[in-house]
């Protein structure tokens, strides 16, 4: 198993669009860090901020300027200069102002008007996606050790759904995540929720309250990222196997060059030969197929979450409508019925209650001919 | 976020056209466009969180290209108020920061320098201070990209009023080189004939120079640059056509693909010879008069095939009128009295 070669030249680490605004050249993540310290000082990435006076202060002895000439710089290029409103009359930043002249505003009130003008209700889910903004903002963390360090890079992931949807549509859903540079790539497999993890194989009509502990995420614990002509396997559990193995052999046998495997678990982000933008994949399940898109890599900032442990981050996922039982039409579905003589259609999807009040007796014995199999619902992790 | 892109940029351009034609680099000019305009309205209105982050990104995102090149030296300074601007006056908390590709860093290094040797004190100050202020963010990519491929290919064309008239011609051939070039000139000539005799300098094989180079440079230069400032004159007229001419080349082209395109796809393909005995019926005994029939236009857009079976399919009038919606299933027995339940219509906001 051939490991890919770290050895890069500074001259190819600097990203550039390989395909205009589609996706960059290939560079390792922990050079391209390294390019940016080298040409910061330390204060432009660091966390704390200095104090307004030394700035002031540093920058008129630089230019040689007098203390009056500052005092007259900094009025005029002040934030208070470019209040539109005086203090006092600040007007609803809710609203669009009336009689708006840039183009933005007068489209903005149009929608404003049309809103207004019908009951529109208010989505859950953009409720749960502020909500879910409000706790990811801006955390320090309570132990100095558990810090993102100062100069570390914070990569954005979108991981997209498996592509086994009937329709196709033009929105593309995915996860979004974010992981530093010194996490692993199993860490951020463990990030990654995928509901075929929790399908349960098997029959279980005779005996509905057994289903729960054959969970799939424990039996088939293999998976590989591939990213660059590398597959990186996850093998931390004695049952994880090989799975990249088919391939390669494939290829061996058509004369294509090789890839190469690595192990998920010691490989850093830092350590990676990306291109920013360019799709790669993420394998569970056998053939549970995601495909993974690093989408910005950047320097830590001041204001983003700096606690280690609560990476990889979730900050953006795409609501899936759920699937209702067919007959309180209230609870999601959890048990699926094939050839069944009480349901309507073949197969039929009934919630836990409904399921065990049609199919079984007071002692819980089975009534009738169906078979059932437990469903795990696409919205599962809404 | 794709509807405003057009109207955030035509609102950035129509500022920084202001800026321009100010003629000044001063930010006391451009504060006063700025509240002029109330642009800081521009945050106002939206609707939630999400919203107002996007924007703000795409709006950041917008004007940090007028901050690079090619645009001119006077542009980029309004290009990068406008970031200042923006960033003190969006809405969005924890603010939305501006993004710095690490290709970009020496151009901006380069724009310090020129505005620190040109001694434009409230350019710097605000560059620093930005800097200062955490406002910027250092990245790989000017932008998140996450493989959008688009069918047609929209350059960006970037404004072509903001940039820089090309003087590449001028830097190359100045006076030194001019003077250097006449130097050399020279020199060879007098080498050349101490070295031959009089009766071979007739001959025409070693006559290998153009007798009169730097003369006639510098007048193609010349000529060029007066062409550059007519040119420059009637923007409306002549500059306008002249700019665009190359895109319409572009456009054109690309009409001529997607018409080609279209036609390779209008026709139903033919089968191979082993499933010929599969091959779709087309009936078109309906409504063929539809826009299948090849009428030479180019189509941006083929039918669905939902709209093609429905027309193309004939189906009898009894049967068509028996099922108008699919069967829902939580509702196979339903009580017949009551009243009928009107379909709920949403209307949805097209932008």
């Amino acid at each position: 198993m051939a490991m890919h070669s770290n050895s890069v030249d500074s001259g190819t680490n600097i990203p550039e669009y390989e395909y205009p605004d589609v996706n960059t050249n290939i560079f390792h993540i922990g050079s391209f860090r390294n390019e940016w310290l080298k040409r910061l000082d330390r204060s432009n990435y660091a966390y704390e901020k200095k104090s307004e006076d030394t700035f002031d202060a540093n920058f008129a002895k630089e230019m040689g300027m007098s203390a009056d000439t500052l005092a007259d710089l900094k009025s005029i290029c002040s934030v208070g200069s470019l209040r539109c409103h005086p203090d006092d009359q600040q007007p609803d930043t809710n609203v669009v102002p009336s009689d708006p002249t840039l183009r933005t505003l007068i489209q903005r009130k149009k929608r404003q008007d049309f809103r207004a003008a019908s009951k529109v209700n208010k989505n859950r889910h953009d409720l749960y996606a502020d909500e879910l903004e409000r706790l990811t903002g801006g955390i320090k963390p309570k132990a100095a050790i558990d810090m993102v360090p100062e100069g570390d890079v914070i990569l954005t992931i979108n991981v997209y759904y498996p592509a086994n949807v009937e329709k196709f549509t033009c929105v593309r859903p995915h996860v979004t995540l974010l992981m530093t540079g010194s996490h692993t790539l199993a860490e951020l497999r463990d990030g990654i929720c995928c509901v075929s993890d929790l399908q349960v194989c098997g029959e279980f009509s005779s005996t509905p309250d057994v289903a729960p502990e054959f969970i799939s995420k424990d039996h088939f614990k293999s998976a590989y990222f591939f990213f660059e002509g590398v597959f990186y396997n996850d093998m931390r559990y004695p049952e994880c196997r090989d799975i990249s193995r088919t391939v390669i052999e494939w290829q061996k046998a058509y004369n294509v060059p090789l890839y190469s495997q690595a192990k998920m678990e010691d490989t850093r982000f830092v350590d990676l030969k990306v291109k920013v933008g360019f799709p790669y994949l993420y394998c569970h399940q056998g053939d549970c197929e995601h495909l993974v898109i690093i989408t910005d890599v950047r320097l830590t900032h001041a204001n983003d979450c700096l606690d280690k442990k609560l990476y990889p981050m979730l900050v953006h996922k795409h609501r899936v409508p759920t699937q209702k039982c067919a007959v309180c039409h209230i609870y999601i579905g959890r048990w699926l019925t094939t050839n069944d003589q009480f349901a309507p259609s073949n197969p039929c999807l009934f919630c836990d209650k409904c399921f065990r009040m049609l199919h079984y007796d007071t002692k819980g014995n089975k009534i009738g001919h169906f078979m059932a199999f437990p469903y795990v619902d696409r919205g599962a992790f809404n | 976020m794709e509807f405003c892109v057009e109207e955030v940029k035509s609102d950035c351009v129509e500022l920084l056209s202001r800026f321009q034609t100010s003629d000044s680099v001063r930010f006391q000019t451009f504060s006063k466009i700025w509240r002029e305009m109330n642009f800081s309205e521009i945050f106002y209105g939206t609707v939630n969180h999400g919203e107002q982050r996007a924007f703000c990104r795409l709006i950041l995102d917008t004007t940090s290209s007028f901050f690079m090149p090619p645009y001119s030296f006077q542009i980029r300074v309004g290009g990068l108020y406008l970031l200042y601007s923006l960033y003190h006056s969006q809405t969005s908390s924890p603010p939305e920061q501006i993004r710095l590709a690490l290709k970009d860093w020496k151009d901006v290094k380069k724009f310090e320098k020129d505005a620190v040797d040109a001694q434009h004190h409230d350019v710097v100050y605000i560059l620093r201070k930005l800097m200062f202020q955490k406002a910027f963010v250092f990245a790989a990519m000017p932008v998140a990209l996450s493989f959008k491929k688009k069918r047609k290919l929209q350059r960006s064309v970037p404004c072509e009023q903001f940039m820089e008239r090309p003087s590449r011609p001028q830097e190359l051939i100045n006076i030194d080189l001019l003077e250097e070039l006449s130097n050399v000139e020279e020199i060879y000539g007098k080498l050349k004939t101490s070295v031959s005799s009089a009766l071979e300098q007739s001959e025409s094989s070693l006559n290998l120079v153009c007798k009169s180079l730097a003369p006639q440079l510098r007048s193609t230069v010349v000529d060029f640059y007066q062409w550059q400032q007519r040119r420059g004159v009637p923007r409306t007229d002549d500059g306008g056509g002249e700019g665009t001419s190359s895109q319409q080349e572009c456009s054109n082209r690309a009409q001529l693909l997607a018409s080609i395109k279209s036609k390779a796809f209008g026709e139903a393909t033919e089968a191979p010879k082993s499933r010929r005995h599969r091959q779709v019926e087309v009936d078109s005994t309906g409504n063929s008069a539809g826009p299948s029939s090849s009428s030479g236009y180019s189509r941006a857009k083929k039918m669905s095939l939902k709209a093609r079976t429905y027309q193309n399919i004939y189906v009898s009038g009894d049967s068509w009128n028996e099922s108008p919606e699919t069967t829902c299933i939580h509702r196979l027995s339903a009580l017949d009295f009551g009243p009928e339940e009107k379909k709920k219509m949403y209307n949805k906001f097209h932008w």
